[in-house]
Parts: C-alpha cells; structure tokens; sequence
C-alpha cells in the first residue's frame, strides 16, 4: 500500500482515498460526459462503485434538472473523476434549475449545434491537409 | 458490501445495464462472475439513439464492455439479509493448492503479498477495509483479485 506523509498527515494513494467518502454524497463523472450525484456505498480494488439514491444532473450553460436515477454498480474504468460536494459553499457560477423535459431539449439543441461547429472544423482541418481521426481510445463513448 | 458482491445478490432481479457503446439492455440477471459477465433473460435491446428495439430470450454480456448497471433499490435491502444470514468464515479459504508459501494464507490474512505484488495485494486489502465481516472478507477479497490478475 502506498502511503505519502505530508505536513504530517497521511494520504493513501489512488482508490484507498475512496473509503473515507463511503455514505458522503459525491458528483462522479463519467467517461462519456454524464455527471451522477449519489452517496458512494462501496468500492473495490478496481473502482468499481456502488452509487445509491443517484440523479444524473444535466447542465445546459446556466440550467440544469436532476433526473432520478436510484442505484448504480458503476465499472471502475468509466469514472473520469469523483468529488466530494460541499452544500455550504455558494455556487461560484449560479445555476438554475428546469423541467426535465426543458433541459433535455435543450441538451438536444446544444449536441446538434456542438456538432455542426465539429463538422465545420473537420472540413476546415481537410482544406489544409490536416486529419482528424477521433479518439481511438475513447471511440465507444 | 463489495460492488461484484450486490449484483450476485441481485440474481433473477430486473436490471438495466448500459455498455460502453451506449447500448442498453433491459432484463433478468441469471448469473454473473467476477469478471462482471452477466448472463440475462428476457432482454430488451435498446439502440444508442433510442430508436431501434429488440427483443432478445437470452444474452450474454461481456464484463468489459460493460458502463454501468442499474439495480432496483430493493435489492440493497437483500444484500443485508444475506451478510447476517452467511456465517463469518474464519481462517484461510482452503480450497485453493497451497503454492510454495502458503497461498491459501495470503487468502485470509492482510499482510503476506510478495515484494513485487504490494501494489496489487494493497488494492486487494485496502477494497476490504469497509463493511463488517472479518475473515470471509478477506477470503472473498483475495479471490476475487486473483481471477482480475
């Protein structure tokens, strides 16, 4: 197990920090871009954690809407970060809060708009000779 | 209680599970490893895009291509019930060939990795350091690293 002292605390390196945020409410997020907001129940070795009584939080600019998710086995892998949430901070960014219905569309607006901009590069990057191949590491998400 | 451990306790149980490519699938958990393969029963496919539907008896899922599972919030509940019913194991798992130095002990106890796997038996200790139970933890623990090496 590797441990670091610092300042005379000891930090636990990678998933052993996790244990002391079991049952504490945490915003995890995915590989593919989805933010989850959960209370952390378990973890193994690999990373893969239980989530219960989870909502996917959508932001679109300054609106977003929390939509129930309940629990979740997540596979270690697809995590790209978990943090810790701390509701006494005021939001540095104020964010506002719409129907699910709202925010889906206007998630649907965002995706078709971020892609015609994509489209606008790629051809743009073709004139001057340059490909863009993708991720081949994150080709599924 | 372990993740690998809930979806066990979730057998026969309806689940949702999402790969990696989007796809989801909706069915009854027959079984999974600790690969995280699963075996289900009367699946319904759903497409990336929410379009296309299927209607599978049967399918197998491979672990790795696996994103997450959504499990019905009862089968917390079962996972309870199940670690006061199992009786604490105690000592090292026996089933396994003793290797050399013993790896039926390393099974059970915290400290005794080789040099080159500390990391590894690190990992396989500090996943075991919450929930209550004592030696079938660790049993558990142990096993379940080996089959991921």
């Amino acid at each position: 197990m590797d441990i670091s002292i610092v300042n005379n605390d000891f930090y636990l390196s990678g998933i052993a920090t996790l244990v002391d945020d079991i049952d504490k409410q945490l915003m995890v997020i995915l590989r593919d871009g989805r933010t989850l907001i959960a209370f952390l129940r378990s973890l193994d070795q690999f990373g893969n954690l239980v989530l219960h009584q989870a909502f996917e939080r959508i932001c679109v600019g300054q609106q977003y809407a929390d939509i129930p998710r309940g629990l979740f086995v997540i596979r270690g892998e697809n995590v790209l970060l978990i943090g810790e949430l701390d509701y006494r901070k005021p939001l540095r960014v104020p964010l506002f809060e719409v129907s699910i219905e709202e925010i889906l569309k206007l998630q649907k607006e965002d995706l078709e708009k971020k892609e015609r901009i994509e489209k606008l590069r790629q051809k743009a990057m073709i004139e001057h000779g340059l490909v863009d191949d993708g991720n081949p590491i994150e080709e599924h998400y | 209680m372990l993740p690998l451990t809930l979806l066990r306790t979730a057998v026969f149980h309806p689940m949702l599970v999402e790969l990696k490519n989007g796809e989801t699938y909706n069915g009854n958990l027959i079984s999974c490893d600790n690969f995280m393969n699963i075996h289900l029963r009367d699946v319904i496919c759903t497409s990336r895009d929410g379009d296309r539907f299927w209607k599978i008896p049967e399918c197998y899922v491979r672990g790795n291509t696996i994103k997450y599972l959504r499990l019905p919030e009862d089968v917390l509940g079962l996972v309870k019930e199940d670690v006061n019913e199992r009786p604490t194991r105690s000592g090292p798992p026996s089933r396994r060939p003793y290797r050399g130095r013993g790896d039926g002990g390393r099974g059970g106890h915290a400290g005794g990795r080789s040099g080159d796997n500390r990391k590894g038996g690190g990992g396989g200790n500090r996943g075991g350091h919450q929930g209550s139970r004592g030696g079938g933890r660790g049993g558990q623990q142990g096993g379940q690293f080996r089959q991921g090496r």
